[in-house]
């Protein structure tokens, strides 16, 4: 088991930046505990489980890819937070690859900057206990069209893994990525993940994030980017799997005219909970953001958006938008939907929306008087529902993938007569 | 001569508000036939009803083709050969046009018929650009129109009720979509064309007219049925058959 309250020596071995990460965040880690859902940030959701009561998992040596996409110049396996670079073609202006093994200055200066290590217990832990992380660097002027791929699993039962991924994209360079979340059904596993992503000047970064925990594994994520001048991030999250899984994620507009583009969709069963914390800070003059989310629930799943977009009072000439679709497909399921607006500039414009209901009856009807039964229906307009969403996401070669897998999920839900 | 559609003292009430107040209407099989009414009347509840929407409580005989569906629920019935073009045919965002016909050629008895149908109305309606675009979707009044209509060909029913499938078009489009009916004429195929203008009559030739008042047909005959309704209006046949005052505005002649 994890002591939380008092951090085993640290390893003399280990370079000083991520000694003295760990440092601070086992100091930190001795004033905290699991979060109560009194906290604004852990509203809505029951965790249903102590991070005290696990062991710190033995670092696995990945040797081969399991996901659908896999890229063909870079693709990393992450197993219980062991890495290997598994596909390494890397362009020139590229690296990608183990932090520990790089040894360069800029990745020791943006490790673990992005995520305060204090923000609660799993951060704490996560700077606390984590020595090695994936990289990507992209150099100026450097243009990458084929995705990344990570692959981050978890293999161990009553353990906690650590992945943790930094990104740092120079000025006028263009790169993406495509993560992968898997654990096999039976693994009790609980996954703290961090990325930290810094997009330098009319750069563009996106990253596709596909969550295919099994139902059995909690997992808790943090994720955030940091925008210079005409910088545009994109994060997408299709999120599918896990017993609990969590975004936190937070954008800092500090360039003047960044633009932060956020897609979700995500599909809750049996008794999941998925809790989404969306925090976009506009700073800069003229940033905009977007942010698209769908989501689904059934059985007795629960799902949790909260959004919060603060304009500084810097931040001019700002255009914020975010909906937030919600389709409940059973009367056990529930869903939370909140979003925010927090405005210190006068010169904006913003706006916000949410939905929450069933499937829409007329359609039902439409296609029912075109001879298609309930069920058929039913799956076509699930298809609508996140087709939506799907066609935002920014990787179309996973597109269908990400479609056969929602409908594979509402078919078992349709088959076992949930929905 | 086998009658396509037969309805027989249908009633139909929403809450407690009587729409229907006993239909009796025949459609046989090879015809089409036109029914026409002031706005408000009950056609298109009378579409809905036929359709098996349940919004609706309904009493009364719906035969199609000589079976009783009244109890079948939307699916049935329209497997059971009731086809409806809607009036307002309802947006599904997420999914293609080629898409939802794949899904009824799923549906249908023979998808290889079906899907053959299909494409032999995709080119004559050419409606290719659409089998991409999602249903009923950012398209105008007469591209949607068009769509019902790819479909109706489609599915081959044995009764087609076109609820004002001439509302909205302009001129070229109306005479586009009657040409279509006609060209759809087939003796396993009873039409019910519901317009409540007669603009769409100029360009075909309906076996018979009916006229709906407050939820009743109250006179049904040839052609010449429409042509008087053209010249007179409905305010005779409102007169002697309707609940309430006249109201000008809603004067037939003035939505020509
Ligand atoms: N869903 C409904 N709820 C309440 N009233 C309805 C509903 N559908 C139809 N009606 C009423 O029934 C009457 C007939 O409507 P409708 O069948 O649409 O007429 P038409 O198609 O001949 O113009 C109208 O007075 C209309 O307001
Ligand atoms: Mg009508």
């Amino acid at each position: 088991m994890v002591s939380l309250k008092s951090h085993p020596p640290i390893d003399p071995t280990l370079p000083t930046w991520i000694a003295d990460l760990q440092h601070s965040a086992a100091a930190a880690l001795a004033d905290l505990s699991m979060p109560s859902p009194k906290l604004e940030e852990w509203r809505y959701v029951d965790l249903g489980f102590d991070v005290g009561t696990f062991g710190m998992a033995a670092k696995g040596q990945p040797s081969s890819l399991d996901i659908p996409f896999r890229s063909e110049v870079g693709a990393l396996a992450v197993t219980d937070g062991g890495i290997a670079e598994l596909v390494n073609e890397l362009p020139t202006g590229v690296s990608f690859g183990s932090v520990r093994r790089s040894g360069e200055d800029y990745v020791a200066e943006r490790f673990g900057a992005g995520i305060p290590g204090g923000r609660d217990v799993f951060t704490a832990i996560h700077q606390a206990f984590a020595d090695d992380g994936a990289f990507l660097h992209i150099s100026s002027g450097t243009a990458v069209a084929e995705p990344f791929t990570l692959e981050i699993s978890a293999t161990q039962s009553g353990m906690i893994s650590l992945p943790h991924l930094t990104v740092v994209v120079e000025d006028n360079a263009e790169a993406s990525a495509i993560v992968y979340f898997t654990s096999e059904e039976d693994v009790e596993a609980v996954v703290l993940s961090q990325v930290e992503v810094t997009i330098g000047k009319n750069s563009h970064f996106k990253l596709t994030v596909v969550q295919q925990w099994g139902d059995k594994t909690r997992a808790v994520a943090d994720v955030a980017y940091t925008m210079a001048d005409n910088a545009t991030g994109t994060f997408t999250e299709i999120g599918l799997g896990g017993a609990y899984s969590r975004i936190r994620f937070d954008a800092k507009l500090v360039g003047n005219g960044s633009h932060m583009e956020i897609v979700g969709a995500y599909f809750g069963d049996s008794d999941q909970v998925l809790d989404y914390r969306y925090f976009l800070d506009h700073i800069g003059v003229g940033t905009t953001s977007n942010m698209f989310l769908k989501g689904a629930v059934e059985d007795d799943a629960e799902s949790v958006f909260t959004g919060m977009i603060r304009i500084e009072e810097g931040a001019q000439k700002a255009n914020a938008h975010q909906t937030n679709r919600n389709l409940i497909l059973s009367d056990g399921a529930s869903a939370q939907s909140v979003p925010n607006l927090e405005i210190l500039a006068n010169d904006v414009r913003c706006g916000h929306g949410s939905t929450m209901g069933p499937l829409d009856k007329d359609q039902r009807y439409y296609l029912m008087s075109r001879g298609l039964d309930k069920a058929q229906a039913d799956r076509l307009q699930v298809k609508g529902f996140f087709e939506e969403a799907l066609v935002k996401v920014p990787h179309q070669q996973i597109r269908d993938e990400l479609r056969i897998a929602i409908n594979d999920k509402f078919v078992a839900a349709q088959s076992e007569g949930r929905v | 001569m086998s009658l396509a559609l037969s309805v027989r003292s249908l009633e139909a009430k929403i809450g407690d508000l009587q729409i229907l107040k006993g239909v009796d209407l025949e459609v046989p099989a090879g015809e089409v036939h036109v029914l026409m009414g002031p706005n408000g009347s009950g056609k298109s509840t009378l579409c809905h009803v036929l359709t098996g929407k349940d919004d609706y409580q309904a009493t009364g005989a719906i035969l199609v083709d000589g079976v009783d569906v009244s109890d079948m629920a939307v699916d049935e019935r329209a497997r059971a050969g009731v086809f409806q073009a809607f009036q307002y045919p309802i947006q599904i965002g997420g999914v293609l046009l080629g898409e939802l016909m794949d899904e009824m050629a799923e549906a249908s008895p023979d998808a290889a018929a079906f899907r053959a149908r299909t494409a032999a109305a995709v080119e004559t309606l050419h409606m290719e650009p659409f089998m991409d675009r999602a249903v009923n979707d950012e398209l105008s009044g007469g591209e949607k129109k068009r769509s019902e209509m790819l479909q109706l060909a489609a599915v081959q029913p044995k009764i087609a009720v076109l609820d004002e499938i001439d509302s909205g078009l302009d001129i070229d489009a109306v005479r586009e979509v009657a040409e279509l009916v006609e060209r759809l004429r087939s003796p396993e195929l009873g039409v019910l064309l519901i317009t409540h203008y007669s603009r769409i009559l100029r360009y075909m030739k309906p076996d018979r007219v009916h006229v709906m008042i407050d939820g009743r047909v109250v006179k049904s005959g040839g052609i010449e049925v429409a042509e008087e309704l053209e010249s007179s209006g409905y305010d005779e046949l409102r007169k002697r058959f309707g609940p309430r005052p006249v109201d000008e505005e809603d004067d037939f002649l003035a939505d020509l």
